[in-house]
């Protein structure tokens, strides 16, 4: 039994165990090795580092209710994209020129809006259709980045705004406008997740689509909420992120689908569903860009970070096995 | 100038070695590179190499190199990271010339010199910006005109030379500015050469190949292409050699590639424009470098890229892209 709660612990404390040690890591490291004097924990660093999480972790937080309901998404760069074309080339439409700063509120609604419909079309197809959530959704990453191309062709796609690059930079009680949205998204999904309805059934189905059916849990429609939540959360990411800078490239939120399923799965949520924890997605997104950061703060050069993060995943759900297996062979004895 | 009390631990070990035989704590510049995409081509693969080892043979700098990978929210947090670690100068290959404008504010406002690369940023950043350093498109253009009148000349056919020509994607700069650099120079030099007609050709070889074709039938007598660039040059040649026409035509492009320099050594391509991504790199960092000791540096900081030609092609290197 202790042995069990243990692993459990292990399990659910892992990610968190992970960043204190690259906390130390880098920390020690960064004295010999950085070209700068100041500490890799000094507190600018630390906010900086919740800052640079945002783009990823909000998308991240609506990855994991999608895949703790057994699905996942793929199309979430593509979309990023979208919205981010939205927003900037709505900013430059006459008739909210003449708005003037009334306009901001307006283009934010827009790309929030097509970022909902477009998670809407994939929750759609996959409730009526039945097709797999991960080939509806690679489907939609080609197709939303056609769309995101077709737009502006090979060109970026620009609108600088001082107000809102003004507001985006912006630090709150000395912490920065992106991460007050990281830290809302996170709490509202948290909520969402373990005080509602709507959280319970997400593990119920994931856990045992049937079982969920005759339990009498709409699949159909709850998985469709939950698309339209990645969707918006996705156009939210682009939101914040290009309030700030202002120009998208139509490339831009490539691989994103990736490296946010991989902070995910980091945090511990299962691939196949059912099992998943917003505070441990958290720390997932966290743990990537502190690698990054601390890697490039010790003067490594971006592909040996890619080596090294995917390495950290493999040998993670290798951890995750082996404590799996354990904790259950406790259950039979 | 800040005194770098870690010099003896830096990792370098040129630097640790300068820092002890120079008994005195040296004084270095700390310069952190933010690049666009290191593996995407072997021209930006060449330029890493190179700043490295201009960074690494001169004693006084220490510098972090960065790559964004191609990804702008990379870059941005590049740009912030620096501003954190309070590097003396910060030098930036823009991965979009708009997106990076507000992070190259910061660092203007935290009193960090920036230094950009390669391609310009907006105008719209140009407040925040020290210096640009990068090849000179007008002049290229200027010398390519040149190029071709001086080849005219030779042949004896300056006086009726009818010329085409293939130019860059409309609305970059780059494109603009070379086609505005040759067409205002090919009058001074050879005011009885005729330019037809100009058409563009994207960067793209097989556009400009179709480009070139379409010329082909519509013009009788064309005796040489004037190329933005040397795919597009190349792409020129293989239509007129289809047409059994290349040998009448004098062949002249931009930015050296290994494909216009190969057509050069098979006689077929006359000349371009020569432009290292070593001497690229080696000017932003002497650009940094003299950005930090006060010196005076234009602001539009351009280095050199001389003619190539089938004459003295012998003296360059074969480009690596």
């Amino acid at each position: 039994m202790q042995a069990g709660t243990l692993a459990n612990y292990l399990r659910r404390g892992a990610i968190w165990g992970f960043i204190v040690l690259e906390l130390i890591f880098f920390s020690i490291a960064g004295e010999y090795l950085a070209i700068t004097d100041k500490a890799f924990m000094d507190a600018g660093n630390m906010l900086l580092l919740l800052k640079q999480t945002a783009p990823l972790g909000i998308i991240a937080m609506g990855m994991t209710i999608v895949m703790v309901n057994g699905n996942i998404d793929l199309s979430v760069g593509a979309t990023f994209a979208l919205a981010a074309v939205i927003l900037l080339d709505s900013l430059s439409w006459p008739f909210m020129e003449e708005l003037g700063d009334w306009a901001i509120p307006l283009a934010w609604t827009f790309a929030l809006a097509a970022g909902g419909v477009l998670g809407a079309i994939n929750g759609l197809i996959v409730w009526k259709t039945g097709v797999d959530a991960f080939i509806v959704t690679l489907g939609a990453m080609l197709g939303y980045r056609g769309l995101v191309f077709m737009y502006n062709g090979e060109q970026p796609t620009s609108h600088l705004n001082w107000t809102l690059v003004d507001f985006a930079e912006a630090q709150f009680l000395g912490i920065h406008t992106a991460t007050w949205f990281l830290l809302g998204v996170t709490a509202v999904i948290w909520w969402v997740m373990n005080r509602t309805v709507h959280g319970r059934n997400a593990y119920a189905i994931g856990d045992n689509r049937e079982a969920a059916v005759n339990a009498g849990i709409r699949v159909g429609p709850h998985m469709m909420i939950n698309f339209v939540i990645i969707g918006f959360l996705a156009a939210l990411s682009a939101v914040v992120f290009y309030s700030e800078s202002g120009s998208v490239n139509p490339n831009d939120g490539e691989l994103y689908e990736l490296w946010v399923i991989t902070a995910v799965v980091l945090g511990g949520t299962k691939l196949t569903g059912g099992s998943g924890s917003i505070v441990a997605t958290f720390g997932g997104v966290l743990a990537i860009q502190l690698l990054r950061k601390g890697l490039a703060h010790i003067g490594a050069d971006t592909s040996t970070v890619n080596l090294v993060i995917g390495l950290i995943l493999i040998a993670v759900l290798f951890l995750d096995k082996q404590l799996n297996i354990r904790a259950k062979e406790e259950l039979k004895t | 100038m800040r005194l770098t009390t870690k010099a003896g631990m830096a990792v370098s070990t040129v630097l640790a070695g300068a820092a002890l035989a120079g008994a005195a704590a040296a004084d270095t510049w700390k310069i952190g590179i933010t690049q666009n995409n290191v593996g995407v081509d072997s021209y930006q693969t060449t330029y890493e190499k190179a700043f490295i080892a201009a960074a690494e043979a001169n004693d006084n700098v220490e510098t972090v190199v960065l790559d964004a990978g191609g990804d702008v929210a990379r870059q941005i947090a590049q740009i912030e990271d620096l501003i954190q670690q309070e590097v003396d100068a910060m030098i930036i290959w823009p991965t979009n010339g708009e997106a990076v404008i507000p992070a190259v504010r910061k660092a203007f406002k935290a009193e960090i010199p920036v230094i950009i690369t390669n391609s310009n940023i907006d105008e719209a950043g140009f407040d925040f910006i020290s210096s640009f350093s990068g090849p000179d498109n007008i002049t290229q253009g200027k010398r390519a005109a040149e190029i071709m009148c001086d080849r005219f000349k030779d042949l004896g056919i300056a006086d009726e030379a009818q010329i085409v020509e293939i130019t860059g994607q409309p609305g970059y700069t780059t494109a603009i500015e070379r086609s505005t650099g040759f067409q205002d120079r090919l009058p001074e030099v050879c005011p009885d050469v005729d330019l037809m007609e100009s058409q563009p050709g994207d960067w793209n070889r097989e556009k400009a190949q179709k480009v070139m074709e379409a010329f082909l039938v519509k013009y009788d007598d064309i005796d040489g292409v004037y190329a933005g660039d040397d795919n597009m040059g190349v792409g020129a040649l293989n239509a007129a050699k289809a047409a059994n026409r290349a040998e009448d035509i004098t062949f002249v492009g931009a930015t050296n590639f290994a494909v216009g320099y190969e057509a050069m050594a098979r006689g077929e391509y006359w000349g371009s424009i020569y432009q290292s991504p070593v001497d690229d790199a080696e000017a932003a960092l002497q650009t940094a470098i003299d950005v930090l000791e006060g010196e005076d540096v234009p602001f539009l900081n351009y280095f050199d890229t001389p003619k190539i030609t089938q004459e003295n092609m012998d003296e360059y290197d074969k480009p690596v892209f």
